[in-house]
């Protein structure tokens, strides 16, 4: 099985060379190919959700951000792993809060949500060098939904 | 007249019609931005908002957010903000939220500017 993994150092560029590289593997119809269009781009829904988590919300504690994934493709699912070396977040639990407290029309607080609904696993633990670990898949047959109330 | 402003492009439709170009990306790092354009256009009258996501890659839950926000600002003053083109990524996104609950989606702006005349 083809594992893919990328490395990003630094914070301020890594959703442009996300999504740059996102573009790059679309273009080349190689790594992801076995996946459904939409598969793909709720895929780098999930990714961008936790990126942009990290860039906004992530404390690095004046180290230099180190975020690597590894993309595994698996039938008609796509399995990924995102390690960084940040304090961490609480979550999954943060998810519930979230979830929680979503007023009508929310301006905020939906990325978790938005990843939780997107991905048909995951998992967030620390690996034993320290570092966060997020894993996570998106399958084409999923059929979820974020419940955003609307009145 | 089209205007540029940081970054979206806003183009006057009818005395209260603007289409905004949404562009590459409506995320987080540039919500803020979106919004403070919008609010601008409310506060000189306009009410109904055609948003264009024909080059629209990136949708994020804080995109989405600012484009909540302006509903709640238009909605009460019988304003509208409609969907147009809608590229593969957002649709994702609006299916995945359920929004086309919310926001009309016309398949070009074009339809959106004759269906809000």
């Amino acid at each position: 099985m083809e594992v893919t993994r990328q490395h990003f150092n630094g914070i301020a560029e890594v959703i442009d060379d996300l999504h740059g590289l996102f573009e790059e593997w679309e273009r080349e119809e190689a790594l992801l190919s076995h996946l459904d269009p939409d598969t793909i781009q709720l895929f780098r829904l999930a990714v961008h959700e936790w990126v942009a988590n990290l860039v906004q919300h992530a404390d690095f504690a004046d180290r230099e951000a180190s975020i690597t994934m590894d993309v595994i493709p698996n039938g008609h699912r796509v399995r990924c792993i995102i390690e960084d070396n940040s304090e961490g977040f609480p979550f999954p639990e943060q998810i519930d809060i979230q979830r929680d407290a979503l007023t009508p029309f929310p301006e905020r607080g939906m990325g978790l949500l938005m990843l939780n609904a997107a991905t048909e696993y995951f998992e967030y633990s620390e690996t034993k060098d320290g570092r966060r670990r997020l894993e996570f898949t998106v399958s084409s047959d999923a059929d979820s939904c974020l419940d955003i109330p609307f009145s | 007249m089209q205007a540029t402003t940081m970054n979206f492009q806003i183009e006057p439709v009818t005395h209260d019609t603007v289409v905004i170009r949404i562009g590459k990306a409506l995320d987080f790092r540039n919500a803020a931005d979106f919004k403070a354009a919008a609010q601008e256009q409310v506060r000189s009258g306009i009410r109904s908002f055609i948003l264009d996501f024909n080059d629209t890659g990136i949708l994020d839950s804080t995109g989405l957010g600012s484009i909540f926000s302006l509903y709640r600002q238009v909605s009460p003053m019988s304003g509208q903000v409609v969907f147009a083109s809608v590229s593969r990524p957002v649709q994702v996104v609006v299916q995945l939220t359920r929004t086309y609950k919310v926001f009309r989606q016309f398949p070009s702006v074009e339809a959106a500017r004759e269906a809000l005349r």
